[in-house]
């Protein structure tokens, strides 16, 4: 597992997405990896899309 | 009577009884930083201290030149030959090779001066006219050996261009053999260069042959070229034994920094060796060249330079591709000084420094170079071309395509613009930046005056994009056909290719980033720049983040607040907007150090080592020096919902804002978030904050100052301190209307608004309409805290932001 749960965050605005918890507000599944959100996926908060986010650690 | 010059006080002589003549060299605004910024400032005073100094560090005579692009070298050499005429014991050297300067100042020097120089670059016009000067005044003459073809570089062209300069300065205009000065010029045997390796080989033999073939002239040496691009501590020991060899050789003269002289004397034998080694281009079987081995012999002696000496083993022109690539600004004057003696400025720019900015383009496109970095690579670019500027043809570099920037009518944001400006403008093109709310006929103007090849256009908000598209027709209409770049965050691939293209006759293209825009000026001069073109099939939709709920229930209470109406706070500790300051968005988004293809620790390490110093010198610096004064105008308003519309009840008027509705579900709109006036009406709270416009201007110097990092990093910080500020007073009101009175946490809960209530941003997506600011400056009146609208509703400072704060329990960020 390790990697596959690794958090990324917004470079944007700061919002850290968590696989663990998903995301409620884009209706993303608990458990889905960063790498498996759909590619028109954004930020729930400023509307980034996942080229904007960085690894968080 | 042996050749001597003099000052009003006292007589030189030239052959001193312990050779050589030293003249001293600092008070040159071409040799000498401190002289040049001390002159540009007008500091006569100044200057004349510093050629008074030299006297004190044992220069015989001192040199004296101002001769410096943009400055009137008649007027300032004149005023200086009066200063020092008056407060130097010493004789003067007068350093120009402009004839007007020189008799001018041979005609008020009150003793006998050197001129500096003569040679034969034009064919042999200014020589004579010099010469005839110096006899008419009775001045000693330096001359170089060179002619048409250049500087001579063998020991034969420098004998063969002294004999020439001899025939027409004695035989022709009458000065004697005692009144030259032969300086046989001499090239740094430090950059590596093959053909340089015999330099001072060379040097040293003309010296010889000079003295022996044109008798009773006298010889003289600019030293310290021959140590160009090596360790300072190490160019003091070659320039001393260089200078004692010289001596030995014959020289008479030799123009110096005097304090730095080392007496041969105090220069160990081991250190003395392996400088001749180098002089004399010694190669000993099976050791590194005479250059490696100084290099490594000098690296011992002192651990702080090692970065120095490793260069020096480089080629010059690769030290210099090194330097720009890690924006590296240290001796790049030595470094280009070298150069100028093999290139012309044009070619070090178009063959050397282009190319270095193009590879630094490539390593950011690639993700392994960070914006940061980019832009210190664009600070040793310009001051590189700066510092090559004075050297040009005014005619050169006028070839290269020129783009006309602007930020549209309306918009004050100049950062982006900017930032294109420094990534074109350090690509080698000429750019124009005719700054900010620039209204379409002016650019239109300005684009036909200066013959622009292409346009940039520039602007942040939504409003600005229109702006573009209105303004389209305008172009067309005025004839342009030239391409028209667009950027900034409202515009899409899709706007304009089907709101923009098609209203304008040219290419119209859209640029995600400066980069974009560079790529797009390549494009134009290999003649494939096309329009954008919009793809429906490969774009993709954002998803539509947010609450999924419709119904919004109104059966809340609506909370006390301590007051009704508009106040004015002023008395806020920026520290206390320091905690607030989201530093990811900050380090990653507005400065660009993202993670990227680092590795975890690698990254740590960059934030640890310089993000965070940064941020904390920045931090103390805005507090110390009053960068951050900040203001807020604020105030609850009762209020109720009709539809889409907001009405406000203040200062005994009614003011409506109207809000958009999301066009698919769940339908939101920030007008749901209270109540209407059958439910008994609601309260509505409004802000409008400023850090003042201190650091705008602050921002505003580093940008002048072609300080292009600090730049982004201060106008970055600045914005995010402007939403801290935001932050920190929707926390006070949140508090005073006895809502999730705790702040959260820790920042993080800020961003996922993790407390009741919601303040939305005019301008940002709930609400991306700034109309709604007119009805807003009406009753919180924030001219009085010194922030003022923009003809399209932004505001001024730039560094001002203003929302609506809705206490409803549901009340969540979403986007329209």
């Amino acid at each position: 597992m390790g990697t596959s749960l690794e958090r990324y965050i917004c470079a944007n605005c700061g919002y850290i997405y968590d696989p663990a918890l998903g995301d409620p507000m884009n209706a993303i599944a608990p458990d889905t990896e960063f790498a498996d959100l759909p590619e028109q996926w954004v930020c729930p908060m400023c509307y980034a899309f996942k080229d904007q986010f960085d690894p968080l650690d | 009577m042996k050749p001597s010059v003099a000052s009003l006080y006292q007589a030189v002589e030239l052959q001193q009884e312990i050779p050589p003549l030293l003249i001293g060299e600092r008070a040159n605004a071409n040799g000498s930083k401190k002289f040049r910024e001390l002159l540009l400032a007008d500091d006569y005073q100044a200057c004349l201290k510093i050629a008074v100094e030299q006297e004190a560090k044992g220069a015989h005579v001192i040199d004296l030149c101002t001769a410096y692009a943009g400055r009137d070298e008649l007027a300032d050499l004149t005023t200086l030959v009066r200063m020092c005429a008056n407060a130097l014991k010493a004789p003067l050297m007068i350093d120009s090779t402009t004839p007007a300067c020189i008799e001018a100042c041979l005609r008020i020097y009150p003793g006998r001066a050197i001129v500096n120089s003569i040679n034969l670059e034009d064919g042999g016009v200014n020589i004579r006219r010099i010469c005839r000067a110096a006899k008419k005044y009775g001045a000693a003459v330096v001359a170089l050996t060179i002619d048409a073809q250049g500087m001579a570089m063998t020991c034969d062209d420098k004998v063969r261009i002294a004999k020439a300069i001899h025939a027409v300065a004695v035989d022709e205009c009458g000065l004697r053999p005692k009144d030259l000065l032969f300086d046989c010029l001499t090239f740094t045997v430090g950059s590596g260069d093959e053909t340089l390796r015999d330099a001072a080989v060379q040097t040293l033999a003309a010296i010889r042959r000079i003295k022996l073939e044109l008798p009773g002239c006298l010889t003289v040496l600019g030293l310290s070229n021959i140590s160009f691009g090596l360790a300072p501590q190490a160019r003091r020991i070659l320039n001393s034994v260089f200078l004692h060899e010289a001596v030995e050789a014959g020289l008479d003269a030799a123009i110096v920094d005097a304090a730095k002289i080392v007496p041969l004397a105090r220069i160990p034998a081991s250190d003395r060796e392996i400088c001749l080694d180098l002089l004399y281009n010694r190669q000993i079987e099976g050791e590194k060249s005479p250059l490696m081995r100084f290099i490594d012999h000098f690296s011992g002696q002192q651990a702080a330079g090692g970065q120095e000496e490793e260069d020096a083993g480089k080629k010059t022109e690769e030290q210099l591709f090194q330097k720009v690539l890690n924006g590296d600004k240290e001796h790049l004057e030595d470094l280009l000084a070298i150069l100028r003696e093999r290139f012309k400025p044009i070619a070090i720019i178009n063959q050397i420094l282009v190319p270095a900015m193009r590879h630094v383009g490539e390593l950011f496109g690639k993700g392994e170079l960070l914006l940061p970095f980019v832009l210190q690579s664009a600070e040793v670019m310009k001051a590189s071309v700066n510092l090559l500027e004075p050297f040009m043809d005014k005619t050169e570099g006028t070839a290269a395509t020129s783009i006309l920037l602007a930020t549209v009518q309306g918009d004050v944001h100049d950062i982006g613009k900017n930032l294109v400006d420094i990534i074109l403008s350090n690509n080698g093109y000429k750019v124009h930046n005719i700054g900010i709310k620039v209204p379409a006929e002016t650019i239109i103007e300005k684009a036909k005056e200066l013959r622009a090849d292409l346009i940039g256009l520039s602007g942040l908000l939504v409003k600005s994009a229109l702006v573009m598209q209105d303004s389209m027709p305008q172009y067309r209409e005025a004839g342009l056909t030239i391409p028209i770049l667009l950027g900034g965050a409202a515009l899409t691939p899709k706007f304009v290719a089907e709101s923009c293209v098609p209203e304008y006759g040219g290419p119209v293209v859209y640029c995600n980033d400066a980069f974009a825009g560079l790529k797009a000026v390549q494009e134009f001069e290999a003649g494939t720049l096309r329009s954008t073109v919009f793809d429906d099939a490969t774009t993709l939709r954002p998803m539509k983040p947010g609450i999924k709920t419709s119904v919004v229930d109104r059966t809340n209470p609506v909370p006390q607040t301590p007051f009704k109406g508009q106040r004015y706070v002023e008395d806020i500790d920026p520290r206390e907007l320091f905690p607030l300051i989201n530093m990811q968005a900050l380090f990653r988004g507005r400065w660009g150090y993202r993670r990227g293809k680092m590795g975890a620790r690698e990254y740590a390490e960059l934030i640890q080592d310089t993000v965070q110093p940064l941020y904390e010198g920045l931090q103390r610096r805005s507090f110390e020096e009053g960068w951050i004064q900040p203001k807020v105008s604020y105030g609850y308003f009762s209020c109720y919902s009709e539809g889409d519309a907001l009405i406000v009840e203040a200062n005994e008027s009614t003011y409506r804002f109207s809000f958009p509705r999301q066009a698919e579900p769940p339908f939101l709109c920030i007008a749901d978030y209270f109540k209407t006036g059958n439910e008994g009406g609601d309260i509505a709270g409004f802000f409008i904050v400023t850090i003042g416009n201190r650091i705008g201007e602050e921002i505003a110097r580093l940008y002048q100052a072609n300080a292009y990092h600090d730049y982004l990093m201060l106008h970055g910080f600045s914005v995010e301190l402007t939403d801290a500020l935001a932050e920190y007073w929707h926390g006070v009101m949140r508090r005073e209307m006895g809502i999730g009175g705790q702040r959260p946490q820790e920042l993080h809960g800020a961003i996922t608004q993790d407390y009741q209530g919601s303040r939305y941003g005019f301008g940002y997506p709930a609400c991306p309409d700034l109309e709604a600011h007119k009805p807003l400056f009406a009753f919180l009146r924030p001219e009085a805290i010194g922030i003022s609208l923009t003809e399209n509703m932004q505001m001024v400072p730039e560094q001002t932001t203003s929302a609506i704060v809705a206490h409803h329990p549901h009340a969540k960020y979403f986007a329209v």
